[in-house]
């Protein structure tokens, strides 16, 4: 059977490029590991060079299949099932662009993208660590581009390609006819949750992040493979400290998207999703202080390798967890199961077998430090700093796991109730340790101190910060003893990081550690004010009885807004004013107006919180938020009236019949007149030539006075060949349907039948409104925590190569 | 490396805090008898929606209220109350995770999961004479109010 109308090209293009990558990814490995183990090759052949060539290659490939996949879905070639299932025409450019990353074949791509960005760079600039690191970036490669094969081993699937015909997906009798391809005018289109523009942004941060953590995987890696122990800590620090600001800010990015479009209400609800990409980072930001402590003082080597290898085999792990499926019930949006969790699994498994062994092999060999470090020593403190941080990563872990659990075990266990609640009594002691321990490291010097200069402590950091904390925690009425806890080992971080840079300011490029420190401190809390004393401000104060059943503690955060009707949350008084449309979304304008003590309006401002009514997912709101300096107002509408069902198609009450005798006859209709004026053989429209050959044909006469206008109706009846043809007159606007039932020659009497629409009911929205307050400081604090290691990247790169300037550095490098 | 023992002797001990937290605090998947057996104990019930016209949310009336009837498992039909707004598309739903605890003879869910048949990507293809077109089609047939005949 042969098809018109397809084009095949370029998913053949596709195909080979895909081999291509696959092939090329394994020809790295081959050579690129063969140069790190010191194989001659020919006079004529270098493993080096044939690898840079075999990478080249890869990432031609891997580019080419990007190019494809984009002209597929931008052309709307719906014989892709890609192009089919993620896009539709209807979608803007930005979307589309979209579209190609939201499913996981687009998404693996991606990764594999920002991959071969960083591997192209690394052979730039790796020298002679090049080889042993390209081996493992070749190898993830290999992976990855293995994902995208779909090829058929027996009856093994391995990889889904993302150039399938729609045909071949898909069983349908659509597919008989060779011109099928006629019929499919429109794809599925991107899920409306994700049109939204930050669906066009967070992604690739989010891989870029994923997939720089790879490169000091790679580096420790091949340093244990290369036995260079301890050589790899220097040129990877400044990637460690890229990847730790990538994936943090894509994480950060994904709180933003959450809190800005979606309407679960806040910015981090411990979901499974969250979890996985919060305790790679956690993990990366533990190893890359042990680094230092290595860089610096010859500490902590082994723990600092295994952090560093742990961070991407958790990023790993966390693709497994979100594309196998495996998390089901217990995540909101995990990606739609593709059948590849064995080869996921495979994926995770050569990666944690080959760390293993290599750890194993070299664990007597890595340096270690003979004596302890000194109590008041800046590399002790890091060293518990980190293991804390790791601690809290495997907390997470170890709970998001569960559904793992579950299917090693075969228990039945559900993740906690309250899910935000356990999380925060773990996470939040190991924030105030891992704040203090951060403080302590940072402010004693690398070798130690004899004893602590406590008096200067208590006077210019301790004294004050607990002060602060007193002038901040009684307004805010805490008594949770946690919070305070808190505030204060964050205030104590803040001030002994100002501190720190104060006495660095003439060589502040070199104080990012501070200033991402500062910036973790007052992410810290914004995120503790903004949780705690989130406000509801939309509570329900109308009050039902619920039968005493239930205690009145119940969250009523929903409202009920009449369009038009003032309701007052205070301080500010809330109208509805109407909807407006612009397809897809229908926008609601909700007014609100703050007034002070005197009555007098002080600000009035219009939020547009917006729902989509889709056909396949019902409403999706996004909310609108008020941003002020010290607090956000946020709103979104949680139902809506349905103009669909009540307005749109209009529901029409029973038809009424009337006997109606003569001219003149009146009768009341809804809250109108009507009167019959008579009957006339004049049909109105071009029922005249419709119905040239009926042997009845009378229209009625009939003027219908309602309240403001006044309408003439002329419904039909007719008879042609002995039967019966009747012709209302359907008035949509008048809110009138009339027709012309029969004549009753008998009684000189005509019967009409009048059905009036349902009044049009009135408008109104069900919403939510809550009260963030500083919240600007955690986005304030994110960007501070990357800007600051944005400055440690500079600094490090700028001492990879060259001779690094602290002095105790005769040892370091051997090349 | 007293001290450094010291400390990892702590860290295991936090360690296996950690997994036997997981492990108490975690739920269980459970069935409406369980639940009732342990009053004022959290759980998650899996089941379906049983007897969609007798599910009650009326907005205008109470914004914050949602109640329907969730068979489990094994065939246990309990009311369950809802304080909150009706999930979106809950009817379509083919199976349903509520998370709370019996109060009487209702239970009293504090968070609700649905699962719909497939997130979005229904395998459904919609070819163009397509019933939704055709529907659109009726309606515009519907404006011209003359040719609507009824026999």
């Amino acid at each position: 059977m042969t098809y018109t109308g397809e084009w095949l090209l370029p998913g053949e293009l596709g195909h080979a490029a895909v081999l291509l990558s696959f092939f090329t990814a394994l020809l790295g490995v081959i050579s690129f590991g063969a140069q790190t183990r010191g194989i001659q090759g020919g006079r004529t052949l270098s493993w080096q060079g044939l690898g840079r060539w075999a990478f080249g290659l890869h990432a031609l490939a891997v580019v080419s299949i990007g190019i494809v996949l984009f002209v597929i879905i931008y052309q709307h070639r719906y014989e892709y099932h890609y192009a089919w299932s993620h896009a539709s025409r209807a979608l803007p450019t930005h979307y589309i662009i979209s579209a190609f990353w939201e499913g996981q074949e687009g998404s693996f791509l991606l990764w594999m993208f920002w991959n071969v960005v960083l591997g192209l760079s690394l052979i730039r600039t790796a020298g002679r660590w090049e080889a042993p690191v390209m081996v493992f970036v070749s190898l993830a490669q290999l992976m990855l581009s293995s994902m995208l094969l779909g090829l058929y081993v027996g009856d093994i699937k391995i990889g889904s390609s993302p150039f399938v015909l729609l045909r071949e997906t898909m069983q349908a009798p659509i597919f008989q006819q060779t011109d099928y391809l006629k019929f499919i005018t429109d794809g599925n289109g991107l899920n409306p949750l994700l049109q939204n523009p930050w669906m066009v942004i967070h992604p690739p941060v989010l891989f870029l992040g994923f997939a720089s953590t790879l490169v000091p995987f790679a580096y420790a890696m091949g340093g244990l493979a290369t036995r260079q122990y301890g050589e790899w800590v220097r040129p990877a620090l400044p990637w460690t400290l890229f990847a730790t600001a990538m994936l943090g800010t894509g994480i950060v990015m994904g709180a933003a998207w959450a809190y800005e479009s979606l309407n679960f209400g806040g910015y981090w609800a411990w979901d499974p999703v969250e979890n996985a990409s919060l305790i790679p980072w956690l993990c990366l930001v533990g190893g890359l202080h042990l680094m230092h402590a290595w860089e610096k003082r010859k500490q902590s080597l082994p723990s600092a390798t295994i952090l560093i290898i742990f961070s991407y085999l958790l990023v790993l792990y966390a693709t497994f967890l979100t594309r196998s499926g495996i998390l089901g019930d217990s995540s909101v949006h995990a990606f739609t199961d593709l059948g590849m969790s064995g080869q996921l699994l495979v994926f995770l498994f050569a990666f944690v077998l080959s760390a293993a062994i290599l750890l194993a092999l070299s664990w007597k060999r890595l340096p270690r430090q003979p004596q302890e470090e000194p109590l008041w020593s800046r590399e002790f403190w890091l060293f518990m700093g980190s293991l804390v941080m790791a601690l809290g990563a495997f907390q997470v872990l170890f709970s998001t796991s569960i559904p793992v659990w579950n299917q090693i075990f075969g228990t039945n266990l559900a993740p906690p109730a309250d899910v935000v609640a356990y999380y925060n009594r773990w996470q939040l002691p190991f924030a105030v340790l891992i704040l203090l321990l951060g403080t302590l490291a940072h402010l004693l010097p690398y070798k130690g101190r004899p004893s602590l200069p406590l008096k200067k402590w208590l006077l210019f950091l301790i004294v004050p910060s607990l002060l602060l904390t007193a002038g901040i925690a009684v307004p805010l009425q805490y008594t949770n003893w946690t919070y305070i806890l808190l505030l204060a080992s964050s205030l104590l971080a803040i001030l002994g990081h100002v501190g720190l840079l104060w006495q660095q300011r003439k060589k502040w490029l070199r104080s990012g550690g501070a200033v991402a420190h500062i910036g973790f401190a007052l992410m810290m809390v914004g995120v503790l004010i903004s949780a705690s004393r989130r406000e509801v401000v939309s509570v329900n104060r109308s009050g039902y009885a619920y039968g005493g059943q239930f205690d009145e503690k119940q969250n009523r955060e929903n409202v009920l807004l009449w369009k038009g009707e003032a309701l007052d949350m205070p301080p500010y008084r809330v109208t509805y004013l109407g909807d407006s449309v612009s397809e897809p979304n229908h926008y609601y304008k909700v007014q609100y107006e703050e007034r002070n003590k005197n009555g007098d309006v002080v600000d009035r401002f219009v939020l547009l919180p917006n729902a989509q009514i889709n056909p396949k997912m019902g409403l999706i709101a996004t909310p609108d938020t008020r941003h002020y300096t010290f607090s956000d107002l946020y709103t979104h509408v949680t139902q809506v009236m349905d103009k669909e069902a009540t307005g749109g198609g209009k529901e029409w009450g029973p038809p009424e019949p009337l006997l109606l005798s003569g001219s003149g006859d009146t009768v009341m209709v809804r809250d109108g007149l009507l009167i019959f004026e008579g009957i006339t053989t004049e049909l109105p429209g071009d029922l005249t030539t419709q119905l040239q050959d009926a042997e009845v044909k009378v229209a009625a006469q009939v003027t219908w006075k309602a309240m403001k206008e006044t309408y003439q109706l002329r419904p039909v009846y007719a008879i042609r060949n002995g039967v019966e043809f009747r012709f209302d007159d359907v008035r949509e606007e008048a809110g009138i349907n009339l027709s012309f039932r029969r004549i009753h020659p008998d009684k000189k009497q005509i019967e009409l039948a009048a059905s009036v629409a349902a009044p049009e009911p009135r408008d109104y929205i069900i919403m939510k409104a809550l009260r963030f307050p500083m919240i600007n400081l955690l986005w304030l604090g994110a960007v501070l925590t990357t800007l600051g290691l944005s400055m440690a990247v500079v600094v490090r790169h700028c001492e990879k190569n060259g001779p690094p300037s602290i002095a105790f550095s005769k040892n370091d490098d051997k090349g | 490396m007293s001290k450094v023992h010291l400390f990892l002797l702590l860290l295991i001990a936090v360690a296996a805090g950690v997994i036997l937290s997981t492990v108490d605090e975690s739920s269980s998947y459970e069935d409406f008898a369980t639940a009732e057996a342990y009053p004022g104990k959290e759980f998650h019930v899996v089941g379906t929606l049983h007897n969609p016209s007798e599910m009650e949310y009326n907005p205008l009336k109470d914004p914050n209220l949602f109640r329907f009837f969730l068979k489990d498992q094994k065939g246990a039909v309990r009311q369950v109350v809802y304080h909150d707004s009706k999930p979106q598309d809950f009817e379509r739903s083919e199976q349903v995770v509520i998370i709370g605890k019996m109060s009487g003879s209702a239970f009293e869910a504090s968070k609700i999961l649905t699962k719909c048949p497939s997130k979005y990507n229904e395998d459904s293809i919609e070819v163009a004479p397509n019933t939704r077109t055709s529907l659109r089609m009726l309606k515009s047939v519907a404006q011209y109010p003359f040719l609507e005949r009824t026999l």
